[in-house]
Parts: structure tokens; C-alpha cells; sequence
């Protein structure tokens, strides 16, 4: 708790100067081929074409990658310290599945246009229901394979219904375009979308830090914490909701995005050690630091020129990358014994 | 049966009851703990003994009335509550691999102000757990890389540095080696001694009878008897609660039972 933590602020400083980088980064790249000088001027003065490109395209594009990757590294932050497993991960727990499932039921319906604010609402509705079982059902002393298995459940379930809905949407054109969005992409996000999941994700910022002190506490088992002073169905309550408004918000403006959450924290642990309290900010930055730099990859990878849709989508990037990850780590779960799954 | 000295005890529970899934675990239970008195409770397995501790630890809700220091339970915060009893539940798990001084550390939660930095009271109650428990050499180590003895000593470490004036723990000596058991009894002994109310589940009869200021036996669910460790430790109560046959044999550290057979 006291030892020396230079090498966190070290690092919570490093990783600030990344994000400014990248952050840049993503201004200066993009099809139009603007020259860094323009590209900055356009953002300063916002005039003409490269103010407009700069301000209005790839301005809200750099903001939400920040924004998502930062709810996300902190989601599966939080996640983990209430559960006491770093293989938590609301990806895992079919958490943007069922927030997709929940969308793309408003959209396919035209309930709602797609920025407004039934779509992140009927997000975090479904990412609440997933979450939410799962919770309740690794409460206590469910079995990492338990957790895992039922979180394999609900996603399945919630990728079913959205195939239903896709099947059963009114207009073709629809369903085509919510099947794009559900990969996860953050081309062509205007300003409004950032406006619209802004609240939510400083909600879920706000419930998920409020509870540093009690995923601490959690690193004894549930009934050591409760005798500390924790109050654990609050907790438990105020994480699902925060976990939900992060996630069910970041689908609504840019579909699924996985596996954040699960890499961000884990890249964290090997420098500031294992605390769950400590892990929560880094992670943070972590998650922020590498969505941005998977938005800047999937716009530097080149694709299939004759094809329609130019650009790679980024939750397939963070998949590609995330599910090895995963992989990887379940197995040095296996080789170091059952010790973080009960 | 209860000697009740209201004026001296830390912690008294009257008529308590818990029932789990409609089932009946703790019935009528009644006690009182007394500041520097080391108690011990005894039963078979499946009496009720955690069940007893957690309700009186305010983790688990019971029916019946529980009073801290002359105050109702229910009328103190959970941080109050947890600043006056340190519970150490059975098995001593630390879900990540934390070093041994922020484990420790964790005893201060329901003191401190957990978003600012530790006090100078918060440092040295963890550097007296830390002393009293012999684990200062191992305090940058990570808790995982520990040996069961090592653990158990920081488990009740981190109870310590809590400076409640009750201490219940579930087992503290539970798959320890004998040496180890016996460091962890003087331990407890030691922590009542100045002062605290201690409260431990144990399975060990020779222990119990050897350290334990008073004894509590519990069998299905219910306290059957409360007492000096010679009025409780005879063959007859031995045989009924523990269904085995026992001698009592006067030795240099006490009157100690030898388990002979099951009955």
C-alpha cells in the first residue's frame, strides 16, 4: 500500500505522453492526405477542407478511440478486482454482444436515428442483463470455468437474437449496415456520438473509481472484505451498472469492441505489481493507449481497393489480437494451478 | 451457564440464530467475550462454528441480539463494526500476488480514508503486526511465494493491524505443522494478553485445553457448554459431542485429553 510508488507515476506519466502521441497521430492520418501542417492548422482555425477533415472527422474519431479504450482498460480493470480473476473481461461475459443485441434492435426497427439516445440506452440495457447474470452468477464461489461457460452462454444467446433481428429487420439495407457496425469500427463518428456516450462513460468512470478501495479489500475473499468494512452487494451493484453504462455506451456509438479489458490490465500488473486498486488507472490509460493505436493501425493497413467497405475494422483488429491473448494466458493459468478461480 | 459480566465484555450475543436456506445452523446461541480473554470453540464438523463466527463478525444477518462494547450491532457503521472486530476467515486466501506489507496494510482499511495516504498510526500498527508476528524479513515478498506457516502469520498479521478489540479467526492453526501451530496459538494467546477479546475455532482438544483461557463446545447448532478448559475437556462431554473416547491426563502444561477411539 505505501511502498515506493515512483515506478507507477512513472509509468501513469509515460503513458499520458503515449496518449498526446497518439492522440496527434490520429489527427495527421487519414485517406485525405493532409500534411501535418495542414492537418494542424485545419484543427486550430477549422477552415476549409482540412478544417473540416480535422475537426469534424477525425477529431471525434480520436476522441472516442481515447474515450472507449480508456472505459474499456478500466471495465475489465474493475471487473477483475470485484472478481478477483484477471481472466474477467466484459467481452467474455457476452457484455457487448448483448449491448450489440440491445442496439441494433432499435436501430433495425427505426425506434430511434443512430444518434440518438435510445441507442446507447437499449446498449447498456442489454450489457446490464449480461453482466449483471454473470455477476450473480460468479458471486460466490462459482468456478472460473463456471463463469467462463456462462458467460459463453449469454454471448451465443445475445448473438443469436441480434442474427434474429437481423433476419427479421424491415429493410435489407439496415441489416447490412447494423452487420458492419456490430464488428466494431470508428470510421465516420461525428462529434454528436461523442456528445451522446460522453455522460455514460464519465457515469461508469465515476462508479468504477469509487470502488478502489473495496476491490483491495476483495483480495481476501468476499466475507474478509465484508468484515473490513466493505459493502459487497453495493459494490458488486455499483460495479455492474458502471461496467454496463461503459460498455453498453461504447457499442452504441462504435459496435464491438473486445478484449481491451482483458490485455490492458494484464500489460499493467508485470510494472505496478497486482493490486487491484493500483492496476485501475494504468489500465485506464493502457486501454485508451491501445485503441487509439489500433484505430491509427486499421487506417494504415491497406485493403482491397475494389472493395466497398475501405477500411479494416477495429474490433476485429483488437479480436485478432485479444483472443491469442487470451489463449496465452488461460494456459499459464493451467500451468501455475487453479490458485486465482475459485 | 453464561457468566455474564456485562461491565468486562467486549462482545455479548444473546438468543443468536442463523438459519441458511431454511435450515437451521446456529440455535439460541449465547456468549460473551471478555477483553484479554483467550476463548476457544470446539465442535464436530458441521456444529455451526463458522457460522457462529461469521454472525458474529456482522458478515452473515442473524436473528438475536449482538452488543459491541455495550452498543447494539446493527447501530454501528460497517466501518465502525469492522474497526472494532478483526475476522480471519478459514483458509487465509489472498487472490493476488500482493507483497506481505500490503497484505498486512489491508488491517487499515476501516480506518483509513482508503483514497489518501496511510497515517503514521496506519504505518505503525502495520509495522507492530508485522513485529509481533516475526514477518518484518519477509514484508517485500510476494504473498504467493509464502509457505503455509508464512501465510497463516500474515492472515493473522493483517487481523492485527486492524487494533480491534475483538479478534475472531476460523481456524488459524488449519493445515499448519505442528511447530507452526503451536507459533500460532502463542501468537493468539500473546494478542489477548494485551487486551483484545480473541475468539478462534480450533479442531486440535490438547490445544484447546492447553492455551485457551475458556472453552465453548458447540454440537448441531447449539453451545452446549462454557468453561474453564478443565470443566468442559472431560471424557464425558468428549464422548457425547465428539463421539470418541477420551483420558485426561495431568501434564506439565494442563489437564490435556487423549484421544483413545471413536465410539
Amino acid at each position: 500500500m505505501w511502498r515506493a510508488s515512483t515506478n507507477r507515476s512513472g509509468l501513469i506519466v509515460a503513458l499520458s505522453a503515449l496518449l498526446v502521441v497518439l492522440a496527434i497521430l490520429s489527427l495527421m492520418i487519414g485517406p485525405a492526405g493532409l500534411s501535418p501542417r495542414e492537418a494542424l492548422a485545419g484543427l486550430i482555425d477549422g477552415e476549409g477542407t482540412a478544417g473540416i477533415i480535422v475537426r469534424s472527422i477525425r477529431l471525434p474519431r480520436t476522441l472516442l478511440a481515447l474515450l472507449i479504450g480508456a472505459t474499456l482498460g478500466l471495465s475489465g480493470a474493475a471487473l477483475q478486482g470485484l472478481l478477483r480473476n484477471p481472466l474477467a473481461e466484459p467481452a467474455l461475459f457476452g457484455a457487448p454482444q448483448a449491448a450489440a443485441a440491445g442496439a441494433s434492435f432499435v436501430i433495425a426497427y427505426g425506434l430511434a436515428g443512430a444518434t440518438s439516445f435510445a441507442v446507447p440506452a437499449a446498449g447498456i440495457l442489454g450489457a446490464l442483463v449480461s453482466i449483471g447474470g454473470l455477476v450473480a452468477i460468479a458471486g460466490r464461489r462459482a468456478s472460473l470455468t463456471v463463469t467462463l461457460l456462462a458467460g459463453l452462454a449469454f454471448a451465443s444467446f445475445a448473438g443469436a437474437a441480434t442474427a434474429l433481428i437481423l433476419n427479421l429487420a424491415p429493410s435489407p439495407y439496415a441489416a447490412l449496415e447494423i452487420a458492419f457496425w456490430l464488428l466494431g469500427s470508428l470510421e465516420d463518428r461525428s462529434m454528436e456520438h461523442v456528445w451522446i456516450a460522453l455522460p455514460f462513460f464519465a457515469a461508469c468512470w465515476v462508479l468504477l473509481f469509487l470502488n478502489l478501495p473495496a476491490y483491495r479489500a476483495l483480495t481476501l475473499g468476499e466475507d474478509a472484505a465484508a468484515s473490513l468494512g466493505v459493502d459487497i452487494d453495493r459494490t458488486r451493484l455499483m460495479v455492474v451498472i458502471g461496467v454496463a453504462l461503459g460498455v453498453g455506451a461504447a457499442v452504441a456509438v462504435a459496435g464491438a469492441i473486445g478484449f481491451i479489458g482483458l490485455v490492458a490490465p494484464h500489460l499493467v500488473r508485470r510494472a505496478v505489481g497486482s493490486d487491484p486498486a493500483r492496476v485501475c488507472v494504468p489500465a485506464m490509460l493502457t486501454g485508451a493507449a491501445l485503441l487509439t493505436a489500433a484505430d491509427i493501425a486499421v487506417r494504415l493497413i491497406p485493403t482491397n481497393p475494389n472493395a466497398t467497405a475501405v477500411e479494416l475494422k477495429v474490433g476485429v483488429v483488437t479480436a485478432l489480437i485479444g483472443v491469442p491473448f487470451f489463449l496465452l494466458m488461460i494456459f499459464s493459468e493451467r500451468r501455475y494451478g487453479d490458485g486465482a478461480s475459485s | 451457564m453464561i457468566a455474564t459480566q456485562a461491565t468486562a465484555a467486549a462482545l455479548t450475543a444473546t438468543g443468536l440464530s442463523v438459519r441458511l436456506a431454511r435450515k437451521v445452523i446456529v440455535e439460541d446461541a449465547s456468549l460473551s467475550l471478555r477483553a484479554g480473554e483467550f476463548t476457544v470453540l470446539l465442535g464436530p464438523n458441521g456444529a455451526g462454528k463458522t457460522t457462529l463466527l461469521r454472525a458474529l463478525a456482522g458478515v452473515l444477518p442473524a436473528d438475536g441480539h449482538i452488543e459491541i462494547g455495550g452498543r447494539p450491532l446493527q447501530t454501528l457503521s460497517l466501518r465502525e463494526r469492522a474497526r472494532r472486530i478483526a475476522y480471519l476467515p478459514q483458509g487465509h486466501v489472498t487472490h493476488w500476488p500482493m507483497d506481505v506489507a500490503s497484505v498486512v496494510a489491508l488491517g487499515r482499511h476501516p480506518h483509513a480514508d482508503a483514497f489518501a495516504p496511510p497515517t503514521a498510526d496506519d504505518r505503525a500498527a502495520v509495522d507492530a503486526a508485522l513485529t509481533a508476528t516475526g514477518l518484518e524479513p519477509l514484508a517485500a515478498r510476494s504473498v504467493t511465494s509464502l509457505s503455509g506457516g508464512e501465510r497463516a502469520r500474515v492472515a493473522l498479521a493483517r487481523a492485527l493491524a486492524t487494533r480491534a478489540s475483538i479478534l475472531l479467526a476460523d481456524e488459524p492453526t488449519m493445515s499448519l505443522d505442528p511447530r507452526h501451530q503451536l507459533v500460532v496459538m502463542e501468537l493468539l494467546v500473546q494478542v489477548a494478553r494485551r487486551g483484545t477479546a480473541v475468539l478462534a475455532v480450533l479442531h486440535d482438544l490438547a490445544l484447546a485445553a492447553r492455551f485457551a483461557d475458556r472453552v465453548l463446545m458447540m454440537d448441531c447448532g447449539r453451545l452446549v457448554a462454557d468453561g474453564s478448559p478443565r470443566e468442559v475437556l472431560t471424557p464425558d462431554k468428549i464422548a457425547t459431542v465428539f463421539g470418541v473416547e477420551a483420558a485426561i491426563t495431568e501434564t506439565g502444561v494442563g489437564a490435556i485429553p487423549i484421544l483413545r477411539r471413536p465410539i
